[in-house]
């Protein structure tokens, strides 16, 4: 069998593949919807952006919006996200709230002119995305996913590693999310049920966006809109009726390149990271404690490349322990590739140039998680 | 669901978790409750809220706390806890007035009980058998659970004249830090080491990472709670803790001494048989716990 990821019929259509040309906004006023968690990492990266005037936050509860309002000095809070959006002081719009609501909230953001940032997944299905897209294309406007954690450094040391060819070419890409969620916390409450449980994919479809656009952005270029072999094994191992899916195991092929994503609910530690393996060598980032290891062969010949490999990965090791502390201490995040991606985001929309999230980025990822999805890929 | 009800006693917070866990399951589940409440008229309210709330690091130490004493000046100073307290407070005074409900806020202490006998006022647990007791004579403002539940019952009874009370719950004795924790000790079959850090040290401490953070990271660095003097000074600062308006407006006089307290809180429901005091009932597990 041979999946079609991307979808070329469409892409060829460069009415609807094309970011719409835009006027450079000079300095975007910007509104949020939704004040939950990830509102406040935005928040936080949007107010060091020069130019950026918050102009509103919008949430269901009163107090939150205000609250936020109060706490990132922005100039209104709105518990109708419809009445913000018509006060006309608005460009731009970070639509931040529960995954199931992107597709309303969205189309009416891009229905009343605005330029809309999305919190992944930007929709349900990859047709979900395409019917904003095209909504955003009619309207001339941006309409861009938050991809995060392409934008976090060791993906940004691992990428140029890649890139300059330190470990040949690529033949294989992992990449894995351990979060110990069942044990407690917001998803595990059966009291509370948190909203993601209702998602097609339960709780992994929150996190299954990053997974694969990491994926995606590892294989080779070439590659991305050919892939064969998708095999996905969704599993609830903890049993219960509150997960419907607690680990995936998914395997694909892109042409001879290799594919795998995983997600664990249920081991130690925490992690997310990407793998990459080449003909010369392999590479791997962790971005939870931050670190890039790379294994690849040096200078000294195939007696010493094994040595300086092993020197150089425990100064690795020693520089990243270090690096944690520090970063601990300094209050950083993983939220740090979203500083880095809302900032160049923005300076696309001051001077009118194109997002760097595009299109295709999104068509794939979530072409991808449909294909995983897909009742004839599970195993 | 409120339909019919006289009067909402409303205790529900969340105390663990990030800011965006205690907002839900403090904040906006109170909001939520007022709605309902405001839906079925129900004309009154008990809210449990919090000594979290008050301001400790612009006060003197030993200095009285009561209900008169002003609240937090700068909530993000302080912990989630203390900021999301302070708005579901304010939530509900709002509301009670707007609403010409009758309302009753209480801020008890430290509330004890099963399950619940250490806090952070005394120190920190750093191992099942190692103590560190952060001050040595500040009074705990302690309330048993029990004698709390009654001042409860007591405020939803409460008829007077006045529709909006609000009262520091704390027993009749306030033990020192080291009284309660070598109580507690003298309970244990094992009993845990202590290392006392006196509170003069804690404030040094305290101030000297302040300082470092300040001139070195312009205040941004993320230290652990008891070097930010504001959350130390509420944890930790020797204060008085009188308990006259409660007991002269309710009536209410604490049933159970602190010492009994803790045998009460020990105490198997079933047949009075010592629950392990080393396990559960301080929050630490036995060393050789799986």
């Amino acid at each position: 069998m041979s999946l079609l990821v991307g979808h070329s019929e469409h892409s060829s259509s460069s009415h609807t593949v094309a970011t719409p040309s835009v006027l450079p906004i000079e300095q975007p006023r910007t509104a949020v919807i939704g004040g939950g968690k990830i509102s406040e990492q935005h928040l936080r990266a949007l107010r060091a952006i020069e130019g950026v005037q918050l102009t509103g936050i919008c949430d269901l509860s009163p107090a939150l919006a205000q609250f936020t309002a109060e706490r990132f000095g922005v100039a209104a809070w709105y518990t109708d996200y419809r009445a913000m959006l018509e006060t006309g002081d608005v460009d731009v719009v970070h639509v931040l709230t529960p995954p199931a609501t992107h597709n309303r909230i969205v189309r009416d953001c891009l229905e009343n002119g605005h330029h809309v940032i999305v919190e992944k997944p930007i929709a349900l299905s990859n047709a979900g995305f395409r019917d904003l897209w095209e909504v955003a294309a009619s309207k001339g406007l941006r309409l861009v996913e938050n991809h995060n954690y392409r934008f976090n450094e060791p993906v940004q040391k691992l990428e140029s590693a890649v890139a300059a060819g330190a470990i040949g070419a690529v033949e294989e890409v992992e990449a894995r999310m351990v979060l110990n969620i069942r044990e407690g916390g917001r998803y595990a409450d059966e009291n509370l049920p948190h909203p993601s449980h209702q998602l097609p994919a339960g709780v992994i479809h929150e996190f299954i966006s990053h997974l694969t656009y990491l994926l995606l952005h590892f294989l080779p270029e070439d590659k991305r809109d050919h892939m064969d072999c998708v095999r996905a094994a969704w599993r609830n191992h903890g049993g219960g009726g509150l997960f419907k899916y607690d680990d995936l195991d998914a395997r694909l092929m892109a042409g001879a390149v290799h594919g795998r994503i995983r997600f664990s609910c249920r081991q130690w530690p925490d992690s997310l990271a990407i793998t990459v393996r080449g003909t010369d060598g392999m590479g791997s980032a962790e971005l939870f404690h931050p670190s890039v290891s790379l294994v690849k062969r040096r200078a000294g010949g195939q007696h010493l490349t094994p040595l300086v490999n092993s020197l150089a990965n425990a100064a690795m090791l020693t520089r990243s322990g270090f690096g944690s502390v520090w970063g601990k201490i300094r209050n950083r995040t993983p939220y740090e590739g979203l500083n880095r991606y809302l900032r160049l985001t923005y300076n696309a929309f001051q001077s009118g140039g194109e997002p760097i999230v595009g299109f295709m980025d999104m068509d794939r990822t979530t072409g991808l998680i449909d294909e995983l999805l897909a009742p004839e890929n599970q195993i | 669901m409120l339909e019919g009800v006289d009067g909402v006693i409303h205790l529900a917070a969340t105390k663990g978790g990030d800011l965006y866990d205690q907002f839900g399951g403090t904040v906006i589940a109170t909001e939520n409750l007022l709605a309902a409440m405001r839906e079925a008229g129900v004309p009154r309210i008990v809210v449990t809220s919090s000594f979290a709330i008050y301001e400790y690091l612009h006060r003197w130490s030993w200095g009285c706390l009561d209900e008169d004493s002003p609240l937090v000046c700068n909530p993000e100073s302080r912990d989630e806890y203390c900021q999301t307290k302070l708005l579901q407070e304010q939530l509900v005074r709002a509301a009670a007035k707007e609403n010409g409900w009758r309302c009753a806020v209480l801020r008890p202490g430290v509330i004890f009980g099963r399950d619940n006998l250490w806090n952070g006022r005394v120190g920190m647990q750093i191992a099942p058998r190692w103590w560190v007791r952060t001050g040595t004579f500040a009074p705990l403002p302690l309330t048993y659970v029990e004698n709390c539940a009654e001042a409860i019952v007591k405020a939803a009874e409460f008829e007077g004249e006045q529709r909006e009370i609000v009262l520091n719950v704390v027993d009749d004795e306030t033990p020192s830090q080291r009284a309660y924790l070598n109580e507690l000790r003298r309970h244990m079959p094992k009993r845990p080491r202590i290392i006392p850090i006196p509170w003069t040290a804690m404030r040094a401490l305290a101030r000297t990472a302040s300082l470092v953070n300040s001139v070195f990271f312009r205040g941004t660095a993320k230290v652990p709670g008891l070097f930010v003097p504001a959350r130390l000074h509420a944890r930790c600062k020797p204060m008085r803790y009188p308990n006259t308006r409660i007991k002269e407006t309710l009536g209410w006089e604490p049933r159970y001494t602190w010492r009994e307290g803790i045998v009460r809180a020990m105490a198997d429901t079933a047949g009075g048989e010592s629950a392990h005091p080393n396990s559960s009932a301080v929050g630490v597990k036995p060393q050789n716990a799986p």
